[in-house]
This record gives structure tokens, C-alpha cells and sequence, in this order.
């Protein structure tokens, strides 16, 4: 990787970020100026610097970038907020919130998820009794867990945990069968005449022939469980509020700006997450294994 | 100075416990499914210690079957195999085999790959580490002993499957056509090797092809398959002298009376089908 023959790969790839880039920059100034010039009511439809203010105002800083261009832009009107502030906003307290749940949440799926994933991948008949059945939940949107989780759970902790679970853990599970099926069976003949028995065929041959299926489910995994979490926290109103009830929360104020700054977050953070965790396991995995 | 290298660097893996290797089919037979046709039947064939028998036939004669039976990895329908007197239920390493693509694990280096098997059978680690050096030295792969197997060549990493199945020391190697997935160079390459290692060694082998070039270079007998169903057609000794030069007028002689034998079992099957067509 560090040979000098890979540093034009490294330019080249640069320069093609530069480029989308630019392409973004100028669709926001292109929408930032149609906004300007056609004069539409921001309470309809905000422009990328109401969404900008959106999002600072969520994080304790009031600041006018949506404001009409004057001698105090971009400085709010009613001047305030502080960075001393910034734990406490409730863009930092939500993201807190969101990601513990998650990680407890996903923790949880991934346990069950790996017992029932491995059941079926080694039990013909657990895999006939349950694979259908979780291929089928796995298609079920998640907020659909949500009636059973409040009448089952109460609007509480142990409701969303159980939505997220719900919504992540059978593709989990799906994803690991699938993959541990296609580790090749000669791998297994080779390990048995080399005498590997029971337990060390498992722990030295069928989990490590499984990593590049474990890493694939982990992904999945991930993304369901946050979908997941989103769309409980939306909808259970507790004390502790996470990423989804400040989307609530603009809609319940009106404040299309921050929606759609809230929206915006929740990509960043599904694609970050997903990017540099997940998918670089991924093809660190398939790497090792000459998959890639 | 080939043999020199090859039989100092066997000298570093301590010898074999007291399995002399004398690999017996009796009365083989092999039936997928009740109402198919038999893949083997009534098979008799012993190797003798220190013997390589090859055994060649027609795609379909169920030579790879005859090979997975003696490995413990299929079942006989009928007979047994056995093994120095006893008999074959279970693969293990005093049977090791040297598959047809390579069944290297692909997460494991090739010294890992190499010593795979005797961790699995817990040789301490010093013991393992010695062993491999002179496994992978045999196979003359001691600089790509860090690599994985993805970052070798065809005919490299068949020569790591050969050391990771020569390390355990086997009573029996069974190869099961090992090389018919390279290029003629290297496969003439991995020939003269494997002749130089077996010369040093002097295990059974029990190596399964459908080239009868590749036969005749390293057989002391060549068993010849029929199809449908499988049976012995024909023993062939080849009683030139090891290591041989593949290029000589006897080993032309040879390949001609085998293929011959080929020849007419081809024949035969198509006859049979031709007759069935009309």
C-alpha cells in the first residue's frame, strides 16, 4: 500500500473527490439562489442556510446564515448561545442517547443473531422450522414492532431496545446462514484429515472460513438496527431523547429547517458509521481472504 | 544435487512412527443412491509399503471416489479399506491428501497452512516450528513462507499442499489429481520434484489421474479403471528405475500400451451408448 506506485491512485482519487465535491457545492448554491431570488416562505420550505442555523441552533449556537445579506450576516438577530454550551445542546445529549441505545440495542441483536443464525446454518431442521419465518420479519418494516413494544413493554427503554432488536436481529442472523454456507466444504475435509476434531475445527476452521460472512452480517446488521432505532425514537416519547425525537420535535414546532437538519444527521452518521467502521472490516476481511 | 537438497532437508523431520503403510481395498464397492449405477464395484487392490500406485481412467470411472473412500471421507458401499491391518472409518492424518484444487486455508500463511496439522494434533511448539522450516525447505518455498495463499501461484501453492501433507508424516499420501490444474511446465516441474521427495521419503502414494503421461513419469504400477461400473481393468508395472528421465524412449513405450487400454474402454463406453441410441 505505501509503494510509490500506488500515489497517483491516491491523486486520482483526490481529484474525483474534489469533483463531487464541487458538483454539491454548486447544487447548494444553486438552491441557496433560487431560494434568495424567488423569495419562497422558509416555514415551507427551508434553504440550506435555515438548515445550517437549524443545525447550529441545535448544538447551543444562534447564528443568521438564512438571514437577508447585511452588514451583521451571518451573526443571528437575537444575539446568544455559547460554545460552553455544547455538551449540554440537545444535538449533543441526543447523539449520547441515540448511540448508547444503539450500542446496547445491537449488542443484543448480535448475540441472539448469532445464536440462531449458527442453529440454522448447522440444523437442517432449525433452518426449515425458523429460516422462512425470519426471511419473512426480516421484510417487515420496523416501526411495525412498535404497537406490540408499547403495549408489551409500556413507553419505556425495554420498548425501543425491543423494536431495535426486532428490526436487526433476523437479518443478522439470515446473513451469517447464508454466508457460513458458502465457505467452502473441501476446507473442512482438509481440516478433519489434518485432525482437527470438534471443537478446534470449529474455533481454527468454520469461524475463521465464516469471518468474511461475519463481517457481511455485521454490516447488515448495523444499518437495520439504526433504521431501527430511528423510527422507535420517533415515536416513544421518553425522558431520555434521542436523535429521532428531535425530529419530532421540529415537526411539532413547525420547524421545517430543523427536520430537515435532523434527516441530514442521521445520513451522515448511518453513512459514517458505515463507512469507516463496517465496510472497511469488510474489506479488511476480504483482503486477508483474497476476495477483494 | 536435486536429491541431495531434497533428502537433507527430510532428514530434519524425525521419521515416522512404526505405520509401514500397506493401504488395502477388499471387495469395494460404492452405489449413490439405491437405483444408480455403481461407481465402484468389487475393487482389490493393495498398495505395498513404500509403493506408488497410480490409478488412471475415463472421466466418471469413480477414481476420485476410490481416493475419498481411502481418505475416510466417503463411506464404502460394500468392502473395506484398510490401513496397515486397519480399517478405514474416519479421515486422519496418518492419511493426508493433496486435493485436486488447492484446499489451502486462505486466512493462514503458508507456514501456518503448513503447520496446521500438527498443531491440530499438538506437537509443542518448537517441535512445529523445526518441522515446518524443513517442510516448506523441502518443497523449496522457505522465502514464501509469510505468504498467503491468494499471493502464490498455482503450482506454489500445490507445493504448499504437498509440504502441509508430507509434514504429518502419513503412512499414505493420496493425491487426487494434484496437478491437473496447471500449466504443462509446472506440472513437469511439480513431476520431477515429487519424484525427488518420494525418492527420499519412499511413502505410499496413492495418486489418482486422467493423464497417463503423468502416470507412467511416476507409477511403479498403473491401475487402469473401467466405467460403468468402475472396476480394474488392468494392472500396469512400469519397472523403470526412479528418478526418471521423463523423456526417455520407455516411458513413450508405456504411455502408447496404456493409452491403448484407454483407447478401448472409450470405445466400448461409446459403443454401449451409441447401441443404446438406437
Amino acid at each position: 500500500m505505501s509503494t510509490p506506485s500506488s500515489t497517483p491512485t491516491w491523486s486520482r482519487r483526490r481529484t474525483s473527490g474534489l469533483r463531487v465535491l464541487a458538483v454539491w457545492l454548486a447544487l447548494l448554491a444553486a438552491w441557496e439562489g433560487a431560494y434568495r431570488i424567488i423569495g419562497w416562505r422558509p416555514w415551507l420550505f427551508p434553504a440550506p442556510s435555515h438548515v445550517l442555523d437549524a443545525t447550529l441552533a441545535m448544538l447551543g449556537v444562534k447564528t443568521g446564515f438564512g438571514e437577508p445579506l447585511g452588514p451583521r450576516w451571518p451573526l443571528a438577530a437575537s444575539a446568544g448561545g455559547s460554545l460552553g454550551g455544547l455538551v449540554s445542546s440537545p444535538l449533543v445529549q441526543a447523539l449520547a442517547i441515540s448511540a448508547v441505545r444503539l450500542a446496547l440495542g445491537f449488542a443484543i441483536s448480535l448475540v441472539l443473531g448469532t445464536i440462531l443464525g449458527l442453529l440454522m446454518w448447522r440444523y437442517p431442521f432449525a433452518d426449515a422450522a425458523l429460516g422462512p419465518a425470519f426471511l419473512g420479519l426480516q421484510t417487515l418494516p420496523s416501526v411495525v414492532w412498535v404497537p406490540l413494544a408499547i403495549l408489551v413493554f409500556g413507553i419505556r427503554e425495554s420498548g425501543i431496545m425491543f423494536v431495535l432488536v426486532m428490526g436487526s436481529f433476523f437479518a443478522i442472523a439470515i446473513a451469517l446462514r447464508d454466508g457460513l454456507r458458502q465457505s467452502p466444504p473441501i476446507l473442512r475435509q482438509a481440516a478433519l484429515m489434518l485432525g482437527a476434531r470438534r471443537w478446534k475445527l470449529y474455533r481454527h476452521v468454520v469461524l475463521p472460513a465464516g469471518l468474511p460472512a461475519v463481517a457481511g452480517s455485521l454490516r447488515q446488521g448495523f444499518s437495520f438496527a439504526w433504521r431501527s432505532l430511528m423510527g422507535a425514537e420517533l415515536i416513544f416519547v421518553l425522558q431520555r431523547r434521542g436523535l429521532g425525537f428531535l425530529l419530532n420535535v421540529g415537526r411539532e414546532f413547525a420547524d421545517v429547517a430543523q427536520v430537515v437538519a435532523v434527516m441530514l444527521i442521521m445520513v451522515l452518521i448511518g453513512m459514517t458509521v458505515d463507512r469507516l467502521l463496517f465496510a472497511r472490516l469488510e474489506l479488511r476481511v476480504r483482503e486477508r481472504f483474497g476476495l477483494a | 544435487m536435486r536429491t541431495v537438497t531434497a533428502s537433507s532437508a527430510l532428514r530434519a523431520v524425525p521419521a515416522s512412527g512404526g505405520a509401514s503403510g500397506r493401504l488395502e481395498f477388499a471387495r469395494v464397492s460404492k452405489h449413490f443412491g439405491p437405483d444408480s449405477v455403481e461407481a465402484l464395484q468389487g475393487i482389490d487392490l493393495a498398495c505395498h509399503p513404500g509403493e506408488f500406485v497410480v490409478v488412471v481412467g475415463p472421466s466418471g470411472c469413480g477414481k476420485s471416489t476410490l481416493l475419498a473412500i481411502a481418505a475416510g471421507m466417503t463411506a464404502a458401499s460394500e468392502g473395506t479399506v484398510s490401513l496397515d491391518g486397519r480399517v478405514i472409518r474416519t479421515p486422519g492424518p496418518d492419511r493426508t491428501m493433496v486435493f485436486q484444487e488447492h484446499a489451502l486455508f486462505p486466512w493462514l500463511t503458508a507456514a501456518q497452512n503448513v503447520g496446521f496439522g500438527l498443531q491440530m494434533t499438538g506437537v509443542p511448539r518448537t517441535e512445529r516450528e523445526d518441522r515446518v522450516t524443513a517442510a516448506l525447505r523441502m518443497v523449496r518455498l522457505q522465502n514464501a513462507a509469510a505468504k498467503l495463499p491468494h499471493e502464490l501461484s498455482g503450482g506454489m501453492r500445490q507445493r504448499v499442499a504437498i509440504a502441509r501433507a508430507l509434514v504429518m508424516e502419513p503412512a499414505v499420501l493420496l493425491m487426487d489429481e494434484p496437478f491437473s490444474a496447471l500449466d504443462a511446465q509446472t506440472r513437469t516441474l511439480l513431476h520431477a520434484q515429487l519424484q525427488e521427495l518420494w525418492c527420499a521419503a519412499r511413502k505410499t502414494v496413492l495418486f489418482v489421474t486422467h493423464s497417463v503421461g503423468e502416470a507412467v513419469r511416476l507409477a511403479d504400477r498403473i491401475v487402469v479403471l473401467h466405467t460403468n461400473p468402475g472396476r480394474i481393468r488392468r494392472e500396469v508395472q512400469v519397472p523403470l528405475p526412479h528418478p526418471r528421465n521423463f523423456d526417455s524412449r520407455d516411458i513413450s513405450d508405456i504411455v502408447a500400451l496404456v493409452r491403448g487400454e484407454i483407447a478401448d474402454e472409450v470405445n466400448r463406453v461409446n459403443a454401449e451408448l451409441d447401441a443404446d441410441l438406437v
